[in-house]
């Protein structure tokens, strides 16, 4: 980080302020993302199964809600993407997926929370092993081991550039996917909190010990501060987004070679 | 980085960002478990189920309403028909009243005329009655006045009621044939429809009055 | 303390931003120009699209990352 000269006292945010935690220190120490995870998938639980216990056919607002979540989940992304036949036994981790990252996300920019517990890498790595596992899984049990790894090289490639696309591929397929996964996720919510942080930090620096010039730029780092907040609205369902998309099209490679 | 703030806080608030804490991949874990537990055991079936219900129920009601709207056609098309022949029906019976009155017409004409003929063929017999009655007391008090009238001039009595017929007679038949189309004309414009009445010349002519 | 201090990753990850920040800019307006061309393949483009986006975008993601990791050093 970039100090200001020395005559300022301000300490910019650094990733330390993403280090919280509640009770006790050091590897199982309980952090506020922690809780704020537990919180929010128990208010999603709740909250679905509260919302789908009386369904009608004629949805209420409440209702449509949901269906227009799960909906997304359902007909853009994995009917769209993985194939109506073949989406039936996914519809549950993808639409799991989408809500837990996408209340998580939001929980950024949410008053009094304020904490996108996806800038921890540790709960997106967790939602990058679950979809390297199922698409592993499903790619081994449809294709078989060799299979697989057939299936890594695309056809009809000159001999000699075999092993080395094979190992190119074999590296995408079990590292650099997964990992990509969970860094996109992880570094979006991370970055974006890191500026919300910066801006409102220095807004307050300015505008309280800034001094004459410094307090009257204040206002337009307030400007940019809520622009930002928007913005990572935005950033929060497209990531969320995102996820389940890039989930879907991994599984939907198990059954590219079908037709 | 900080590091004075590192030293505070220990080595987690030092660690990289990348570094993953293991007590949050336990929690995440878990929770993600219990998300997906909940979505499969309980969300996605109930979802799956009312979406299957109301595409059930949307097809149910396309038919239903297609069964609707071919009965509408069917109601439409009888309606149709029924008007249809309502229509030929009127036109029917007003081309019918058209040639029963027609008829009516041409038969209350007939009728007027018939009557018309027989008011003028009675008129004229009466006044042919008439005329007889006339022309015989005429004839009778004609005769009278002229015996009278002959017998003071001749001065002789002319009570033979033989003689003076005859001279009443001849003193007609005298009259008559010193103009005798003068007679007929003026008998034609009294009585122009009655053609039979003139038939006899002779007989007829001799009642004839000038 | 004189001049300025701080840490030279930064610098570099603000060098790695610019090829994802092109690179995100070209795939908005193909984007833009095919849903110009073709309004009826928003939907299809609009996939497309964010998925490049995020393709692209991924690489800018690692750098703030590696950032951070390199930073200390």
């Amino acid at each position: 980080m970039i100090a200001l000269p020395a005559s300022a006292g301000f300490t910019p945010p650094s990733p330390a302020d993403f280090w919280q935690p509640l009770i006790g220190d050091g590897a199982f120490a309980v952090t506020r993302p922690m809780v704020v995870m537990v919180l929010t998938t128990a208010a999603i639980c709740l909250v679905l199964v509260l919302a789908t216990k009386k369904l009608s056919l004629v949805p209420s607002r409440g209702q449509w809600a949901l269906e227009g979540v799960y909906g997304l989940v359902r007909n853009s992304v994995g009917r769209d993407i993985i194939g109506a036949a073949r989406v039936r036994p996914y519809i549950g981790f993808l639409f799991a997926i989408f809500t837990l990252v996408l209340v998580n996300n939001l929980m950024g920019i949410t008053p009094v929370v304020q904490y996108p517990t996806f800038s921890r890498i540790g709960f997106p790595i967790v939602l990058a092993i679950a979809v390297w596992l199922v698409y592993i899984a499903a790619h081994v049990r449809h294709n078989g081991v060799g299979g697989t790894l057939k299936h890594l090289v695309p056809p009809g490639l000159p001999f000699a550039a075999v092993p080395v696309v094979f190992v190119l591929e074999l590296l995408t397929f079990l590292v650099i996917r997964p990992l990509t996964l969970a860094l996109r996720l992880f570094g979006n919510m991370f970055a974006g909190h890191m500026l919300l942080l910066l801006f409102a930090l220095g807004g307050e620096y300015m505008l309280l010990h800034g001094g004459f010039p410094l307090n009257v730029v204040a206002l337009p780092t307030f400007l940019i501060y809520f622009f930002l907040t928007a913005f990572e609205i935005l950033i929060s369902f497209l990531q969320a987004y995102v996820f389940v998309l890039l989930t879907s099209l991994y599984i939907a490679e198990v059954y590219a070679g079908d037709h | 980085m900080t590091p004075v703030l590192a030293a505070e806080e220990g080595f987690w608030a030092t660690a990289y960002p990348v570094l993953p804490h293991p007590g949050e991949l336990l929690i995440g874990t878990i929770c993600f478990a219990v998300l997906l537990f909940v979505a499969y055991r309980t969300v996605v079936p109930r979802l799956e189920t009312m979406l299957a219900q109301r595409q059930a129920a949307i097809q149910g009601g396309m038919e239903k309403a297609e069964k609707a709207q071919a009965e509408a056609e069917a109601a439409l098309e009888e309606y149709r028909a029924q008007l249809a022949d309502a229509r030929a029906e009127a036109a029917r019976i007003r081309e019918e009243a058209r040639s029963e009155g027609a008829k009516i017409i041409a038969e209350m004409r007939d009728r007027a005329s018939s009557e018309a003929e027989r008011i003028t063929e009675s008129a004229g017999r009466q006044v042919e009655a008439e005329r007889l009655a006339a022309v015989t007391s005429l004839r009778t008090e004609l005769g009278g006045l002229a015996t009278q009238l002959a017998g003071r001039i001749v001065g002789e009595a002319l009570t033979d009621s033989a003689r003076q017929s005859r001279i009443v007679e001849r003193f007609l038949t005298e009259l008559e044939q010193s103009s005798p189309e003068d007679v007929r004309a003026s008998a034609t414009t009294v009585e122009p429809t009655t053609s039979a009445a003139p038939a006899g010349p002779s007989s007829g002519g001799a009642h004839r009055v000038p | 303390m004189d001049g300025i201090t701080g840490s030279l990753g930064i610098v570099g990850y603000g060098l790695s931003a610019i090829g994802p920040g092109v690179g995100v800019g070209l795939i908005f307006a193909a984007y833009v120009s095919g849903v110009a061309r073709q309004p009826e393949a928003r939907g299809m483009l609009q996939t497309i699209a964010i998925l490049g986006f995020v393709l692209c975008e991924q690489f800018a993601i690692f750098g703030i990352a590696l950032a951070f990791v390199f930073g200390g050093l």
